[in-house]
């Protein structure tokens, strides 16, 4: 089957910003990052923690969804999905230990 | 107390008397500065029911005691008023060089009121404040008056914030411009100068600033640069400058395509962050005391001029259905020259579009027009040709032809870049924002998009009045400060209270700065209800709450309302009607 993955900002120091890639059936995401690992050398140090960890600030969405709020790497790939990347963006800003409100959540 | 310049001016331009006052301590240590200091003042000096473009509307330039003291990112300024655009308490904030002109000129806050009979700037040297004629200044763009006062002035050094035309043609999304690119944005502040017949204001001086504990502030300072350094955020917004959210934004298929017909834009490749930094980026370019240098100094056509930044990418592009970054860019610098608020422009020319392609505007404008739509921001600054017509906004537009539904804003203030129907808290905070559409009085992407200080599911309510009530509180009180809100990507508010506690040598922690953000929310509030905002006002329109996202994973979702609202409301003491409590406001002494 066929799927997209699209890289931006300093992803694309590393690898090709659009790549049309066919793959097997009952691929998962994780199976992509290996593929993507193997392909391009510096995409792990970039997008990994450590092997399989994605670093935290590490945005993969699937279809439009940050796959950390549906099965994480685990996510199975289907025909004609859109992967994208995003590097690290996150930030310290640790008002939740503050404000005691916040700090129920 | 330390950190501050000491004094406030009082102008009244009907008469000319200038009166200096010391700033007092209790307005420091309950309001801080900045908004807090325009807030208390205006809400102090107005009967919230005047006509906002009257003599008797006050606007307040005002700094925070992190302004111009040397911390990293310490320079802003804000311009506080009664909005003409929605009669709300609108504080609008911007950065650059003359907020730390401005404080070494002796001033933390410059408060003005009445009318002059003619056309005047005001002189800040010093300690001493001087009203000049500006009649030769008058019609003059932003560049013009700015370029002209240092040439008239033999003063390269001078600092100069100023309206162009549509502040003087009283255009009600006419904004604030200092050092010819930015902007005190949103709110329509540049139509209350030009109602005041108040050109400009122009700064100098090097009075200094005293630090109570230098050398607890050298730590925090390095402390708190190291942060940002480290930041990912902050080190993207260098690289690509804000617009590196256009393809974030449109990859999460939340940005306003077509007056937010859609949430996604097949083209906003060609108007990227990325692609601006391989074509129309000349460098990089910061702000006073800035080490992130979010700034875009960029070339197009021959033209050279600053930005566009996310927002005006954003409405210039996706949600005109332009994808021509040079028009973009243009249309940018237009508004920069004219005096306009970006965001009110674009949002104004793409209900436009939206009236013209649903028929009911004949000879209007097609989305996609980039050269007619550069043309047309000429127009609305200047109020002339079909420009008049949008130079009041995109409600009062719609309104008068019958379709106020397509006025994508809330309490008449257009919404900006981030489509609320798959982002549930940040749908919170700009229907309860205390100056109408807005992102930066509760910047609730950075958990829902950016993860920051962590990742919140986007699509889902519960939690989120919590961090909405936050938000609006911490960026409350940021304004206050005098630093620029980007800090807050890095910081937490153990910074700012330390930063705060060094430079000033008030008892200052975490908690008690939240609580002045609260103060400050709920002040702006109390004047918002008097001016005759309800709950009924805190809402989106209709078609975030109807109308569903058509494409990729949001695809099927709206903006619920409920229990979103009922559940901010009690999150904030409020009751079920939108009100503080007497309880609330007890607690932060607000009780008349």
């Amino acid at each position: 089957m066929n799927i997209r993955v699209k890289a931006f900002a300093t992803f694309r120091d590393v690898m090709d910003k659009e790549i049309d890639l066919t793959i097997a059936e009952n691929t998962t995401i994780s199976d992509l990052l290996d593929d993507l690992m193997i392909q391009y050398p510096g995409f792990e140090d970039m997008a990994f923690e450590r092997p399989g960890v994605p670093k935290k600030f590490v945005d993969i969405l699937h279809n439009g969804r940050n796959i950390q709020f549906i099965k994480g790497i685990d996510t199975p790939l289907s025909e004609g999905d859109l992967i994208t990347l995003f590097p690290p963006v996150g930030g310290g800003w640790r008002v939740t230990q503050q404000d005691s409100q916040v700090r129920r959540l | 107390m330390d950190g501050y310049a000491g004094n406030m001016a009082f102008i009244d331009l009907t008469d000319g008397k200038v009166t200096i006052q010391e700033t007092p301590t209790d307005l420091k240590k309950n309001y801080l500065g900045g908004r807090g200091f325009g807030a208390r003042i205006v809400t102090d000096r107005i009967d919230p029911k005047i006509d906002a473009l009257s003599p008797e509307n006050v606007i307040v330039f005002s700094t925070g005691p992190l302004t111009g003291t040397g911390i990293p990112l310490g320079s802003r300024y804000e311009v506080t008023t009664k909005s003409p655009l929605n009669d709300a308490l609108v504080s609008a904030n911007s950065g650059g060089f003359f907020g730390w002109k401005m404080k070494r000129a002796g001033f933390d806050a410059v408060v003005i009121s009445g009318r002059s009979a003619k056309p005047v700037y005001i002189f800040l040297n010093e300690g001493t404040v001087e009203l000049r004629d500006a009649t030769p200044y008058w019609g003059m763009k932003t560049s013009e008056v700015t370029a002209a006062l240092k040439s008239d002035l033999g003063d390269k050094d001078i600092r100069v914030t100023c309206i162009g035309p549509a502040g003087e043609k009283k255009s009600l999304i006419a904004c604030i411009i200092n050092e010819e690119h930015r902007a005190a944005g949103r709110g329509g502040t540049g139509a209350v100068l030009g109602s005041k017949n108040l050109k400009a204001i122009v700064a100098t001086g090097k009075l200094p600033i005293k630090i109570a504990d230098k050398d607890k502030l050298n730590a925090v300072k390095e402390r708190v640069r190291n942060k940002i350094e480290d930041n990912g955020i902050c080190q993207g917004l260098h690289k690509y400058g804000t617009a590196i959210l256009v393809n974030i934004i449109n990859g999460n298929y939340i940005l306003p395509t077509r007056n937010f017909q859609r949430g996604y834009f097949p083209e906003a490749e060609k108007v990227s962050g990325e692609t601006m930094a391989e074509t129309i980026l000349t460098k990089p370019k910061g702000c006073y005391a800035c080490i992130v240098q979010c700034g875009r100094v960029t070339k197009v056509d021959g033209e050279e001029g600053e930005g566009p930044e996310y927002e005006p990418v954003w409405g210039f592009s996706a949600d005109c259905g332009v994808s021509d970054l040079s028009a973009v860019a243009r249309a940018n610098y237009r508004c920069n020259d004219l005096g306009l608020d970006a965001i009110g422009a674009a949002t104004s020319i793409a209900c436009a579009m939206e009236m013209t392609e649903k028929g009911y505007l004949k000879d209007g404008i097609k989305f996609g027009d980039a050269e007619n739509m550069v043309k047309l921001v000429e127009d609305i600054g200047y109020r002339r040709s079909f420009g008049a017509e949008l130079a009041d906004g995109s409600f009062r537009f719609a309104e008068k032809y019958g379709h106020p539904e397509l006025s994508m804003s809330v309490k008449k203030q257009e919404l900006p870049a981030y489509d609320p129907r798959g982002l549930q808290g940040y749908g919170l905070a700009a229907a309860t924002s205390v100056r109408g559409g807005d992102h930066v009085y509760g910047y609730m992407i950075s958990p829902e998009v950016l993860g920051a200080p962590e990742k919140l599911d986007p699509y889902t309510s519960e939690g989120k009045d919590l961090w909405v009530k936050a938000f609006q509180d911490l960026t409350s009180s940021i304004d206050a400060t005098g630093i620029c809100l980007f800090t807050s990507f890095a910081l937490d508010t153990d910074d700012y209270a330390d930063l705060i506690a060094a430079t000033t040598g008030m008892k200052m922690n975490a908690t008690d700065l939240l609580l002045i953000g609260e103060r400050i929310w709920n002040l702006q509030k109390l004047f918002n209800m008097k001016v005759g905002y309800t709950k009924a006002d805190d809402t989106l329109p209709d078609r975030l709450l109807k109308e569903p996202l058509q494409d990729g994973a949001p695809k099927g979702r709206v903006w619920e309302r409920q229990p979103l609202l009922d559940n901010y409301y009690a999150a904030r003491g409020w009751d079920n009607e939108g009100r503080p409590t007497p309880e609330k406001l007890k607690e932060l002494g607000l009780t008349s």
